[in-house]
């Protein structure tokens, strides 16, 4: 009987323990990707020779013709481009630097948080 | 050979307001359609596969005339211009212009005027940065540029006096090339531009208008803001140009003519409104030296006032 008892006790408590288990890994699982989040992501270019507000616009919209940006914000005081990238898409400097060239600019360096 | 020289601005202070003084056959070329000076060429960039337009509004007057045809000039002009990058470093510009002309002028006693409207001669040029320093919010470029005047304008036309003389005429009859470069120095505070051009007059129908050289600077230095903010502001500019021009004697069935041609100095100033789509711009062109051949008609002032847009086609 004692044994019929403890086994069934060990076998309550496995219960106990695989339901906690499966239970607990979904809320494990979300905070992990809470934990994981990011925020959007953005590459910064320091873009040299732009000193004219009316040249800014066609730096824009090649920045804007890249596949996977989603938005441009130019600072001149800065002489900075930050880049918005849209989720799940990989853009490689070389073709930010590329699209800053066509516009007429000079790309010296690309910074991502 | 009478030669007349006019220093201090003879006719042009006294004239006030407005001003400027160019030769109506060049003003048109001036035009240039980035950001920059507002009577000549900059080396700024026009983007890859970027377009703009700019359009202008030119009013000028000459007169001065000391022989008892009491002759006074007034030309109004709308140039229209395209620009396009076909790449960061070369760009195409096309410059079509509408022209009334008008001349009053004393005839046999009576006091007339002579007249001709229509679109004047095309000018197509290209120009290539063939140098580019680049800093933070600073640029230094270099720029050569080469063109043809084309005679999309007509020279043949009659008025009930009969053919109108050949400084009336909207077009020369003549496929002219010039060529010339532009320097631009760009910070976020000012702007300096200098540019030098020589234009090859050919002759049409008998007549050839004297060549045209020219030298310009500008100077632009922002107003407003005073202190930048972030984004892309809009810029308010106050802007100084010198126009030095030499034109050459026209020749008509192989004879000089001694009372064309001669040099003028303008000092033109203005201003600018700039935002990243938009241009707006005025200048007075006021003449301060003119060392003209003969009776030529001195320049009595030139007003211009236009705006410049850009877009992507």
């Amino acid at each position: 009987m004692k044994t019929h008892k403890g086994g069934t006790t060990m076998k309550t408590l496995r219960l106990l323990l695989i339901t906690g288990l499966l239970l607990a890994a979904p809320i494990a699982s979300v905070a992990a990707q809470e934990a994981n989040a990011s925020p959007p992501a953005t590459a910064t270019i320091r873009v040299d020779g732009l000193s004219c507000p009316f040249c800014a616009y066609g730096l824009e919209k090649h920045l804007k013709k890249v596949a996977g940006v989603e938005g441009v914000d130019i600072d001149m005081k800065s002489g900075k481009a930050i880049v918005h990238l849209k989720a799940d898409t990989r853009v490689n400097n070389a073709e930010l630097k590329a699209a800053v060239k066509k516009a007429g600019f000079t790309a010296r360096g690309i910074t991502r948080p | 050979m009478i030669r007349r020289t006019s220093i201090g601005g003879k006719s042009a202070c006294m004239r006030g307001l407005f001003v400027v003084g160019l030769v109506a056959g060049a003003i048109w070329l001036a035009t240039s359609a980035q950001a920059g000076p507002i009577t000549f060429n900059s080396a700024l960039p026009v983007s890859a596969g970027m377009g703009i337009f700019r359009s202008q509004v030119k009013l000028i007057r000459k007169s001065g005339d000391a022989t008892p045809a009491g002759r006074v000039l007034n030309v109004t002009a709308a140039p229209v211009v395209l620009a396009y990058g076909a790449t960061s470093k070369l760009a195409l510009f096309g410059v079509l212009p509408y022209v009334d002309k008008r001349l009053d002028i004393t005839m046999g006693g009576a006091r007339i005027q002579r007249e001709a409207q229509g679109v004047g001669d095309a000018v197509f040029f290209g120009r290539y940065t063939v140098y580019q320093r680049d800093r933070p919010g600073d640029t230094l470029r270099i720029a050569p540029f080469a063109g043809l005047k084309t005679p999309t304008g007509s020279h043949s036309r009659r008025d009930a006096f009969g053919l109108v003389p050949r400084i009336l005429q909207p077009g020369s009859g003549s496929w002219d090339p010039l060529l010339g470069v532009a320097i631009t120095r760009q910070t976020l505070g000012w702007e300096f531009d200098a540019a030098a051009k020589y234009r090859f007059n050919t002759g049409a129908s008998g007549f050839t208008f004297g060549d045209e050289a020219r030298a310009d600077a500008s100077f632009q230095y922002r107003v407003f803001p005073r202190t930048l903010g972030s984004g892309v502001p809009a810029f308010v500019y106050v802007v100084l140009e010198s126009n030095l021009i030499w034109n050459g004697k026209n020749r008509s069935l192989g004879a000089t003519d001694p009372n064309s041609g001669g040099l003028t100095w303008n000092l033109a100033p203005g201003l600018q409104y700039v935002t990243s789509r938009l241009i707006l711009e005025t200048a007075i062109q006021i003449p301060v030296v003119q060392n003209l051949n003969g009776t030529a008609l001195e320049s009595d002032w030139a007003w211009t006032a236009g705006f410049r847009w850009n877009f992507f086609p």
